[in-house]
């Protein structure tokens, strides 16, 4: 399967370097000073992802836990664990759960299929984040709804800078 | 790939009704597309796109993947003991390509 190759991975917006940013710590300013630096092409916005996600409903929050780290030193390789509150039987249960990054390049990061022989709802993998951003995660209930979890990551390094 | 290395954990046996968790860690570089190696030229995007499990036949688990998704990914989920069979893990990957390992899982 061919894919474009994205615009913010191939060329690389300006970023503070390591260095840099270290320098900035030692002068004591607080990075959250920053401005964030401009973006040509803006991605979607988080909820209009979830929109297309849940085909147009408002998910719940609540019955969902995201465990992320908050503070990524290597965004190429994020620890996640999400856990849905649901009994798994045939009437109800966890079809899929979604994990979406707003700033990724491809927001869609990765579904897990559920099925009531899944037993317990949980599951853990490992993600790239591109930079630091809200990431969400969608489960699809089988009753037709849907619940979220959210959280904001910060990426000290990205994954998409890198050389080799 | 010539080789394909995958680690599944997951227990021997249990009992029925039993919920058994399966570990799943793969190397694969997962290569996303548009990174540029040592000759300067464009890797293109190859990725393992999908990991479907069946227990004894029947579909248990299925882990789709995009490029978000980290080189040897892991990914660790659940499944309920019912009977004595194999647990078989398909890997998808860009081009065509699939790989199958198998574990099996004794009922008691």
């Amino acid at each position: 399967m061919s894919s474009p190759i994205s615009p913010a991975c191939a060329h690389p917006e300006p970023a503070l370097s390591r260095r840099e940013v270290m320098a900035i710590g030692a002068a004591g300013l607080a990075l959250a000073a920053l401005p964030a630096p401009a973006r040509a092409a803006a991605p979607p916005a988080l909820t209009e992802l979830i929109a297309r996600i849940t085909e147009g409903a408002v998910p719940e929050r609540g019955r969902i836990t995201f465990d992320i780290p908050q503070l990524v030193e290597n965004g190429n390789s994020v620890d996640v664990a999400i856990q849905v509150e649901s009994p798994m039987t045939d009437a109800d249960h966890v079809r899929w759960i979604h994990i979406v990054a707003e700033k990724n390049p491809f927001p869609d990061v990765a579904r897990f299929h559920l099925s009531p022989r899944s037993g317990r709802a949980d599951i853990r993998a490992t993600l790239r984040l591109a930079t630091s951003q809200k990431v969400a995660a969608i489960a699809a209930l089988s009753g037709g709804g849907y619940v979220i979890a959210d959280a904001d990551i910060v990426v000290t390094l990205s994954a998409c800078i890198d050389g080799g | 790939m010539a080789s394909f290395n995958a680690r599944i954990t997951m227990p021997a046996e249990a009992k029925a009704g039993e919920i058994v968790e399966v570990r799943v860690l793969v190397r694969h570089p997962m290569d996303r597309g548009g990174q540029v190696d040592a000759e300067g030229r464009v890797v293109p995007r190859k990725i393992l796109n999908r990991l479907t499990v069946t227990y004894a036949g029947e579909p248990v688990f299925r882990y789709d993947m995009h490029t978000g998704v980290s080189a040897n990914p892991f990914v660790s989920f659940t499944t309920r003991a019912v009977e004595t069979g194999e647990l078989t893990f398909e890997w998808r990957e860009d081009g065509g390509a699939t790989f199958t390992r198998t574990a099996r899982l004794v009922v008691t």
